[in-house]
């Protein structure tokens, strides 16, 4: 409970507003669910980064990649990125959905997925595996 | 006045898309962080969590809306490859950048970022989406789930920042006409 007390400048009104307490029911889920959502989200990035150090390195990796000509092997490395995240999200949401395991495995997990596709992503890393 | 077809993709991509989902960040982290049942009341805490599941959601959708459309509809304007004998490369703005000396880097360094870390963002966003429109308002009480939440959601906005910043960078040296 909470009492706010307004008081005008020349003291002439004062005004009270009284907030009265208040229950809010929250049912608490395992987290599961969310580490399969941001683990996915890990396997996602790290696709990325390996399919662009591959396209990179390699001139097959890079001509299968390219599935618009338009767009280039980008279009490869994009989708496939993003079938990846969503084929890890359906694997692992019914694996941990009524689960709850280890918030630092999760995160330690997830966190390095990121990290890998934001290294992988990178052009001064991945031009160190450029093919002649 | 008039904006091209390019000019007009190229700004909704840029400025409208992605400049709504960086400039929605702000609200999204302040909504997450002030997500504390000893600040605000019951109601507050509800009125939050509405808004807060329409804004990150809103945040996903815009995310994915601004890499698809960078992806598929600007650059390949960008990356296109001039007719043999083009001396005028101003249409051709990655040939632009290659040829110009002293620009180089715009593209391959500039450019080879942005187009891919850009589509971390989307990713990373729709599972902060997932969290918040699953969970509602546990985030309240759950303290690392809020924690967790947030820092992806800084991830997530890394991603897009680099990639908005380099483009508006890149813009600015190689306009896409």
């Amino acid at each position: 409970m909470a009492t706010i007390r307004v008081s005008r400048e020349g003291g002439q009104m004062i005004d009270e507003i009284e907030w009265k307490a208040e229950e809010l029911d929250i049912v608490e889920r395992p987290n599961g669910p969310a580490m399969a959502a941001i683990i996915a989200a890990g396997i996602g990035a790290l696709i990325l980064g390996i399919l662009t150090t591959l396209n990179e390195a390699s001139t097959d990796v890079h001509d299968f990649l390219e599935i618009d000509k338009d767009v280039g092997p980008l279009s490869g490395k994009t989708l496939f990125a993003v079938i990846g995240y969503l084929v890890a999200w359906a694997v692992l949401a019914p694996l941990l959905w009524r689960r709850s395991i280890s918030w630092n495995t999760g995160l330690i997990i997830t966190g390095l997925l990121l990290v890998g596709g934001f290294v992988g992503t990178f052009p001064k890393f991945f031009e160190l595996f450029a093919s002649e | 006045m008039e904006l091209s077809n390019r000019e007009t993709w190229a700004t909704l991509h840029g400025m409208v898309f992605g400049a709504l989902f960086l400039l929605a960040f702000a609200g999204g982290v302040a909504g997450l962080w002030s997500l504390r049942p000893e600040w605000v009341t019951v109601n507050g805490l509800q009125e939050r969590m509405t808004r807060l599941r329409l804004g990150v959601t809103t945040m996903a959708i815009v995310a994915w809306v601004t890499v698809i459309t960078g992806t598929w509809i600007v650059y390949p304007w960008y990356r296109a490859k001039p007719p043999s004998g083009t001396t005028d490369l101003t249409e051709y703005p990655r040939s632009f950048l290659l040829e110009t000396p002293g620009k180089e880097d715009w593209h391959e360094f500039g450019m080879e970022w942005k187009e891919h870390v850009a589509w971390i963002a989307p990713i990373v966003a729709t599972a902060v989406a997932f969290v918040v429109v699953y969970y509602g308002n546990q985030l309240i009480v759950d303290k690392r789930l809020r924690y967790t939440a947030m820092a992806l959601f800084v991830v997530a906005f890394a991603a897009a920042g680099i990639a908005g910043l380099l483009g508006a960078f890149i813009t600015k040296a190689a306009p896409l006409q």
